[in-house]
């Protein structure tokens, strides 16, 4: 391998980690794949996108018909009341299909981000696909996981604008603690949406723990807001996600041992330190943390779209190594 | 001898560049009187050539090997030679601290770090010789921290590109059941606790063969299993005599360290007399039984989802016995009642809290806030008045 060639030559022949690799009794030999290939291939990105939203829409447009329904059927008291709101989802989800814009603002960001995190993992809708754009997928036999990974966190950071005075903050707000001594920021957190915020004197903030982009966003706001009402002048500037941390169950075990074996340039399975199998993925770049259980975790991702499109390189990998012989 | 400089006393203009130390002058050689003086001082940038250089600016560390790398190389060959390791391994392991050492990273890590280096060059030399040494012997040898250990050795192996083979279970095995002190009799050890080293090598390694088959391996620290399929074989080759004797006994009279208590060992407690007696045997059928629990687990594992999707339960639904119960199954074929699916003991065990699926949320994030939302995050003037007393009360305030 390229990396020893800056041994001394003394070392070279001796440190053969192509030898190395293979065990030395045969028992504990791996599974070989089944010919996915070594790389993951990538979907095109655009294509996963629009592959996805497609699905996501489906299943929002059926939920809010299975709510309708429960709805209708449970609460006859308030009947009237529920078929208001019926008629409005319906509107909503007609709206969606034909793909009108402007008449609802969440139609608007449905568009861009998909707005609703999906239900669970379980796939209960097999996704009947009827993409928008022609897909080239990269192995003709490849079809889509059908789990859909949920996000677990978002970080943001966001920019007031202004100088604070922790010390003032830490003393007019309910919601706020501050150690100098342990660290140099407020720790601030709020209810709705459930998240925490770090205030640093420079007026730079932190908010962490939200579930989407948008609440997200909306959680930063309500943190600026309480910082003007504290007395600053406080702006909201160049609000960016820094890190999406996303996780799905494909629901078989992983033989981690055979998956470092063959994805060596990207795999790193240390079970005395750590007990799942960290994966490095290039394109997009995000790390997964593969368990044996079939939980993986996703993190690194700036957008959505790099989580679903990591989780739907790795799928087919992972099939690979499910059944033993 | 400047043109148009004359001394103001004699009027000569034989006028000398003469220095009086450090300050420079400008004297008439005929009177010796001093026309003018430069100054005392020299400014920042008059000194620049003069100023003293950070060792790391200047480029000795490129000439010569530091003293700390020095005493580091050192270290990698007395830790080499303290595990007794042939001495082509020892040459490797000076080769990748030289290596570490020329990234500006490592050299200016704190000797703390650079002390753990030496272990990691050690172990990655070993693991990719296929030499079992594992990480908890080489910090207990530097006397370090496994978390400082795990981020340097991490850190190295990215930094240098290395390719680190897995740790070899098989020569593991036999390693560590060979420092076992259970094949001479001597005061702790009775003699019917004495065994055959060969046959109980070869026995360990059969069962955690099977363990590793049977999924109780994968994402687990090698060293318990090995602890515990030691017990199992050592207990197995003369059960009338063994049984008696608990793991943590058994750990103490082989003076080996007890690893943390094995979730699946003590369910195996539940029929784990009758398994013993039986391990030969099934380790002489284990292939066939393997592949056997295997099919038919997968099988009742396919013909369950087909029932259970309607009611939308996962297969994760087994008996308690974990899988190396099931494994272990008695040859005559006494099955458990319900299906035993080989799986990981991970997604056997009920999951220990239900996730509900969050509500979905409409929340574009340019909605409006309402001021009493923001209201319920501020305190009261009062609450403020009341806060300060009781800090100054109690002397707790936080200096800014």
């Amino acid at each position: 391998m390229d990396q020893n060639n800056s041994l001394p030559p003394y070392a070279q022949g001796l440190a053969s980690p192509q030898g190395a690799m293979t065990p030395g009794i045969p028992i504990f030999s791996p599974m070989m794949p089944y010919g996915t290939g070594l790389t993951p291939q990538p979907i095109q990105n655009t294509n996963s996108l629009s592959l996805l939203e497609e699905q996501q829409r489906q299943q929002q447009q059926q939920q809010a018909q299975q709510q309708q329904q429960q709805q209708a059927q449970q609460q006859q008291q308030q009947q009237a009341q529920q078929q208001a709101v019926a008629a409005v989802q319906q509107s909503t989800s007609q709206q969606a299909t034909q793909g009108a814009s402007g008449q609802t603002p969440q139609l608007f960001h449905s568009q861009t981000l998909t707005t609703a995190p999906l239900p669970g993992t379980t796939p209960l809708y097999p996704s009947p696909m009827t993409p928008m754009t022609p897909i080239t997928p990269a192995t003709p036999a490849s079809e889509s996981s059908g789990i859909v990974p949920q996000l677990q966190n978002i970080v943001s950071t966001v920019n007031l604008g202004c100088k604070l005075d922790l010390k003032t903050i830490a003393l007019r707000a309910r919601n706020a603690e501050y150690n100098p001594k342990r660290f140099a920021a407020v720790i601030m957190r709020i209810r709705e949406p459930r998240t925490t915020a770090l205030i640093f004197s420079s007026g730079k903030m932190v908010c962490t723990g939200a579930k989407s982009e948008e609440q997200s966003r909306l959680a930063a706001r309500k943190y600026a807001r309480v910082v003007q009402k504290l007395g600053f002048p406080a702006k909201f500037l160049d609000f960016k996600i820094q890190n999406m941390v996303g996780s799905c169950d494909v629901k078989f075990p992983i033989r981690l041992e055979g998956l470092v074996l063959t994805h060596q340039q990207f795999s790193s399975y240390e079970p005395e330190l750590f007990p799942g199998l960290i994966y490095r993925m290039i394109k997009p770049r995000i790390v997964l943390l593969i368990f044996v259980s079939g939980k993986v975790v996703l993190t690194g991702a700036k957008v959505r779209a790099e989580i679903y499109e990591a989780f739907e390189n790795i799928y087919p990998i992972l099939k690979g190594f499910r059944k033993t012989t | 001898m400047p043109g148009g400089g004359r001394c103001p006393d004699c009027g000569s203009t034989e006028l000398v560049e003469d220095s009086h130390y450090s300050q420079s002058q400008l004297v008439c050689s005929d009177c010796g009187c001093v026309v003018t003086e430069g100054v005392l001082t020299t400014t920042f940038s008059d000194e620049g050539n003069l100023r003293e250089v950070t060792y790391s600016r200047s480029t000795g560390e490129n000439e010569q090997v530091s003293r700390s790398q020095q005493r580091g190389l050192r270290r990698v060959r007395d830790l080499c030679r303290v595990l007794q390791l042939p001495a082509t391994f020892e040459d490797t392991a000076v080769a990748y601290y030289q290596q570490a050492h020329r990234h500006a990273g490592i050299r200016a890590a704190r000797l703390q770090k650079k002390e753990v280096l030496v272990g990691c060059c050690v172990l990655v030399t070993c693991r990719q010789h296929n030499w079992p040494l594992t990480m908890g012997t080489v910090c207990t040898l530097l006397y370090a921290d496994l978390d400082v250990f795990a981020g340097t050795y991490m850190q190295i192996v990215k930094l240098l590109g290395l390719d680190v083979p897995s740790l070899c279970l098989a020569d593991l095995v036999k390693t560590y059941c060979s420092s076992f002190k259970l094949f001479q009799a001597s005061p702790s050890v009775p003699a019917k606790y004495v065994e055959d080293k060969e046959k109980l090598l070869s026995r360990t390694l059969q069962l955690v063969e099977l363990a590793d088959e049977t999924w109780l391996v994968t994402g687990r620290h090698p060293l318990p299993v090995i602890t515990a399929a030691t017990f199992l074989a050592w207990q197995s080759l003369q059960p009338s005599a063994r049984l008696t004797c608990s793991l943590a006994r058994f750990c103490k009279l082989a003076d080996v360290d007890l690893p943390c208590p094995l979730a699946w060992l003590q369910v195996l407690g539940l029929d784990r007399r009758s398994v013993v007696k039986h391990i030969g045997d099934l380790l002489q059928h284990r292939r066939t039984l393997v592949r056997k629990a295997f099919r038919d687990g997968t099988a009742e594992q396919e013909a369950g989802e087909k029932e259970l999707q309607g009611r939308g339960q996962g297969p994760g639904q087994g008996n308690e016995e974990v899988a190396a119960s099931s494994s272990l199954r008695l040859p005559e074929g006494k099955r458990p009642a319900s299906p035993a699916l080989l799986l990981p003991p991970c997604m056997l065990k009920p999951p220990k809290r239900i996730c509900p699926p969050p509500p979905i949320s409409t929340v574009t994030g340019d909605e409006d806030i309402s001021d009493s939302e923001i209201e319920q995050y501020l305190r009261t003037p009062q609450e403020v008045r009341d806060f300060q007393k009781a800090q100054a009360a109690t002397g707790l305030s936080n200096p800014p």
